[in-house]
């Protein structure tokens, strides 16, 4: 695959796609507030000592809504796009996603847990009770993903065949329970649950929002000092064992980070699809195959393709607000359908 | 003397106090959950909203208004956008993050419970009716509503000193596929013991039966919460499809009648005391003319 774009071009464009997406992101949304405002208002919220007669409004829906509305947009974007990378690398396969080794369906199974359990078991802690979605969501997706690893480990060795036969396995188990679930639920616990896995942004707050930052980040300072080694390994794992790569090392790493990434990001804004799959791919179509480029790209990638698909979340059909899957999926299921016809024709 | 002088204070304590309020009642509504938007209506609150959820479906008139989407999933700033003074919802109402930051904004957020009983029903209409300034007109219509049932179960009681209760089932469908049996602890399930029928589902919450269990309970009437299953001909369909359903003794004798699902939601509704009645009607067909 011959690159289109030299690395640099790609760069300085998807730093300016994504400062555009964090701008609008900022500056648009069911209220409408006077550009000027909003440009005082943000400069205020960074510190610039402005008069605020007359902002209070704008300062409000700045700080309080859009800017942790789009940091959680960039953290969950960034890091499911890296986690997409990550796993189409351990899998050299480029049909991976994150969901493959059972992070998604660890979390769906936390977060039916929480919900409908909740309500079953009751006398929990009060203090708990606004986290108990993503803690639960959070430890489902670490807890299958560990289990899926353990299952692929024999005489030492992480056998990536079985890991995923294994991550399959486990995703229709998980899934079943979910459905288990779902049928004791009543009504109304049933639609939070269908809502859950259909993902949002809405309601982001800075409590909330503080674990998923530090995690991205330190997922997306870690991640791409293995491109090298994740360079190695496409050329297959023995071939990488002789360039020197601790591929066990490496593998487990990958598990790691994605199991972390994605239980974070899906802890806090639900079930969101096909950004981890697709924008990887479309990195690749631009950038050729090279870690090196194609795991900083997809970060910046996926935080604008994310913070766009949100504006379309939250303007649509304003006063009320489409699920941020539903738009995520509308994008990427037609891209991927592109993909798999036009190696055909 | 000293008499005079309290009334007068309580007189003129009314008076100033009631203009303090009048000036500072809520005049922008935003109102989610179907039964408590319909509740808004009744007591002369419409002129005063500017925005419902999707589950406020009566009166039609609330269609027109802007949506702010499903009940669970408000958006913070969709609902600001409305620039309300007051939103009106019931526990359901979330997520509790876009109601803090809603509060945050200087909108009062009001939580009614969704309890299908009389008592819930009452500090909720005293409460709507303190924010709409009309509190005596909430009283009198929750009087009313309260006389309505009292009445009715009366009707009830007296046939059933004479009649048999019927088994009933209702059925809320998916469109005719595999329908959701009513179960206890929901409001069908209230609906049908007020209306004099005996539930035959002992699960509770809504679930799935199979024919054969459908038919095992052999219901003397069914009940139908499905706009898909609406009219003659739809039920004719799903008998055809269902021959063990056409085979219950309701199917048999044509005591089958359907009940609009927006009832079922968001709790006592003012349009439940009619509902009543039809149900009634058709659970005993010979004396309700007689009882009337």
């Amino acid at each position: 695959m011959s690159t289109l774009v030299k690395p640099r071009t790609l760069f300085i464009g998807l730093t300016l796609l994504c400062g555009l997406a964090i701008w609008l992101s900022l500056a648009l949304g069911p209220v409408s507030l006077p550009l000027w405002d909003t440009l005082r208002a943000a400069l205020r919220l960074l510190g610039v000592p402005l008069d605020a007669q007359g902002l209070e409004q704008a300062e409000l829906i700045l700080g309080q809504i859009r800017l942790p509305r789009t940091l959680l947009g960039l953290a969950v974007g960034g890091v499911l796009a890296l986690s997409g990378v990550a796993m189409q690398g351990l899998f050299r396969n480029p049909l991976a996603d994150p969901g493959l080794v059972g992070v998604s369906s660890g979390a769906a199974l936390g977060a039916a847990v929480a919900i409908v359990g909740a309500t079953l078991l009751g006398g929990l802690p009060e203090v708990f009770g606004p986290y108990l979605l993503s803690l639960c969501a959070f430890l489902g997706g670490l807890g299958v993903t560990a289990l899926v690893y353990r299952l692929g480990r024999r005489n030492g060795q992480t056998h990536v065949a079985t890991m995923l036969l294994a991550g399959i396995a486990l995703t229709a188990l998980a899934g079943s329970a979910v459905g288990l679930f779902t049928y004791l639920a009543d009504d109304a616990t049933l639609r939070t649950l269908t809502f859950w896995n259909l993902g949002s942004l809405n309601g982001a707050s800075y409590s909330r929002l503080w674990p998923l930052l530090l995690v991205s980040a330190g997922v997306a300072l870690w991640l791409p000092r293995r491109a090298k080694a994740l360079n190695a390994l496409l050329l297959g794992e023995s071939e990488a064992g002789h360039l020197g790569i601790d591929v066990e090392r490496l593998k487990r790493e990958l598990v790691f980070c994605t199991a972390l990434g994605v239980g974070a990001a899906v802890a806090a804004a639900g079930m969101i699809g096909f950004v981890g799959l697709v924008v990887p791919h479309l990195v690749r179509l631009l950038a050729g195959p090279d870690h090196r480029v194609l795991l900083p790209a997809s970060v910046l990638a996926g935080a604008s393709l994310l913070l766009f698909a949100d504006l379309v979340a939250r303007l649509a059909l304003a006063p009320a607000e489409l699920p941020i899957g539903i738009v995520t999926a509308f994008i990427g299921a037609p891209f991927f359908l592109y993909l798999l016809l036009r190696g055909r024709a | 003397m000293r008499l005079s002088a309290s009334a007068i204070a309580l007189v003129v304590g009314l008076l100033v106090n009631h203009g303090a309020l009048a000036s500072e009642l809520p005049q922008r509504w935003v109102s989610a959950g179907g039964a408590l938007s319909e509740w808004v209506v009744a007591l002369g609150g419409e002129p005063k909203l500017v925005g419902v959820d999707t589950t406020s479906q009566h009166p039609a008139t609330l269609k027109a208004l802007p949506s702010i989407g499903y009940q669970r999933q408000l958006s913070a700033e969709g609902v600001l956008s409305l620039r309300p003074h007051v939103l009106v919802g019931t526990e359901e109402m979330g997520p509790p993050a876009a109601l803090a930051q809603m509060r945050n904004a200087g909108v009062q957020v009001e939580l009614f419970s969704a309890q299908p009983d009389l008592q819930t029903l009452k500090s909720n209409l005293g409460h709507l009716g303190q924010l709409l300034g009309n509190e005596a007109q909430a009283d009198a219509v929750f009087s009313e509503y309260e006389h309505a049932l009292v009445r009715h179960e009366a009707l009830v009681a007296t046939m059933q000193a004479t009649h048999k209760a019927p088994g009933v089932l209702l059925l809320v469908g998916n469109a005719g596929g595999k329908p959701l049996v009513a179960g206890r602890g929901t409001v069908a399930d209230w609906v049908l013991r007020h209306a004099g029928g005996r539930n035959l589902a002992t699960h509770t919450g809504y679930k799935p039966f199979s024919a054969e269990s459908l038919a095992g309970l052999s219901p003397d009437v069914l009940v139908f919460a499905d706009r898909a299953l609406g009219g003659d001909a739809a039920r004719a369909a799903l008998f055809k499809e269902n021959p063990i359903l056409a085979a219950t003794p309701a199917a048999k004798r044509g005591r089958v009648l359907e009940l609009d699902p927006t009832l079922l939601v968001g709790g006592l509704g003012p349009r439940l005391p009619q509902s009543l009645q039809a149900l009634s009607a058709v659970f005993y067909p010979d004396s309700t003319e007689s009882a009337r």
